[in-house]
């Protein structure tokens, strides 16, 4: 009888502890940092070099050669603007709305080229380049991790810290 | 309640708008004054010969492409050519055109001077890698040209388009 009752007492009590952390508000802005500076990051290299970004692109054989070039230069500042709107905190369900977006349409496109078995063998020689990707499996589940944060972020429904500019 | 949740809908539109305007202005702002700076729609068809970005610093050249394996061959049999494989060595150990010399374009330092002792700056060249989806052919070219080669073609076709036809290897 009172086993059972601890039991019970033990369930509430987590229960408690994990909506005093989910509803923490330092929890939320490190979630939105994390995002934050992880998309600041990815957008880096192919703001640096579009050529190569467009070229990647055009390796996952699903897009039609007329708007890879733009994705190639529109994606990555759409990447930068969301991440810096996230960390200083403006308009913030936003930023990560278009951040779970983009994670959801990233793993749906490395799913299906898992799926296809799809290899883009460039075959160049250039140092640097091959030989740096980690296993397509790591990648999709890198991602899948991403989107459980971007989700909590924005479903979080108390006041959040730092924000310069929460909604419109 | 409606009227909120209509109201909060037009705001949240109006912040993605914000949002992508910003993004989508800064992408174009940078993309034209950048020196990497890619072109707006890019060659990726590769009928019509190596494939790529249009990058401002591109090194893909359509005028020094050879595009047909055919003429390539043809000027294999001439005698006159020589075949560079800008490929690595372990692929160019693999398999290459026969008689071709290894020149791997990101070793191309290491092994330049040694090329320029061995062969004079108006021997015509013809680099080749791995097929239509590989630059470094086209880069290699370029470096050659910018060392002072005269007579330098790309054969975009490279080593899979030679193997396919059945022409010489070892």
């Amino acid at each position: 009888m009172t086993a059972f009752r601890d039991g019970k007492q033990r369930g509430i009590q987590l229960n408690e502890t994990a909506a005093r952390i989910i509803g923490n508000s330092w929890i939320e802005i490190l979630a939105r940092w994390i995002l934050g500076f992880t998309f600041i990051y990815a957008s880096y290299h192919k703001i640096l070099e579009p050529a190569e970004f467009a070229r990647i692109i055009y390796g996952y054989d699903l897009f039609p050669a007329a708007i890879i070039n733009l994705s190639a230069i529109i994606i990555p500042f759409v990447e930068l603007t969301a991440g810096i709107f996230l960390i200083l905190g403006v308009f913030p369900r936003s930023a990560v709305f278009i951040i779970n977006a983009m994670l959801a349409v990233f793993i749906a496109l490395l799913s299906l080229n898992l799926i296809r078995g799809h290899v883009f063998d460039c075959g160049c020689f250039a140092p640097g380049i091959s030989g740096r990707e980690p296993s397509l499996v790591s990648v999709i589940a890198r991602d899948i991790g991403f989107l459980l944060l971007g989700m909590y972020v924005f479903l979080y429904n108390r006041s959040r810290r730092w924000c310069i500019r929460q909604t419109f | 309640m409606a009227l909120i949740r209509i109201e909060n809908k037009m705001k949240t539109a109006k912040e993605l708008g914000i949002l992508l305007s910003i993004s989508i202005v800064a992408a174009f702002l940078v993309n034209n004054f950048s020196p990497v700076g890619i072109a707006w729609v890019g060659q990726w068809e590769t009928s019509q010969g190596t494939v790529t970005a249009r990058a401002k610093n591109d090194v893909v050249f359509d005028d020094l492409e050879i595009g047909d394996v055919t003429i390539a061959r043809r000027l294999y049999d001439s005698g006159n050519a020589l075949f560079v494989d800008a490929r690595s060595h372990e692929d160019y150990e693999y398999g290459h055109i026969k008689g071709a010399i290894s020149l791997p374009v990101g070793e191309f330092d290491a092994f330049i001077d040694k090329f320029l002792e061995l062969y004079a700056l108006d021997s015509p060249i013809i680099t080749y890698c791995s097929g239509r989806t590989c630059k470094d052919s086209h880069h290699l070219a370029q470096l050659l040209i910018y060392r002072g080669y005269e007579n330098v073609s790309v054969f975009i076709d490279g080593f899979p388009g030679w193997e396919a036809k059945g022409y010489p290897i070892e």
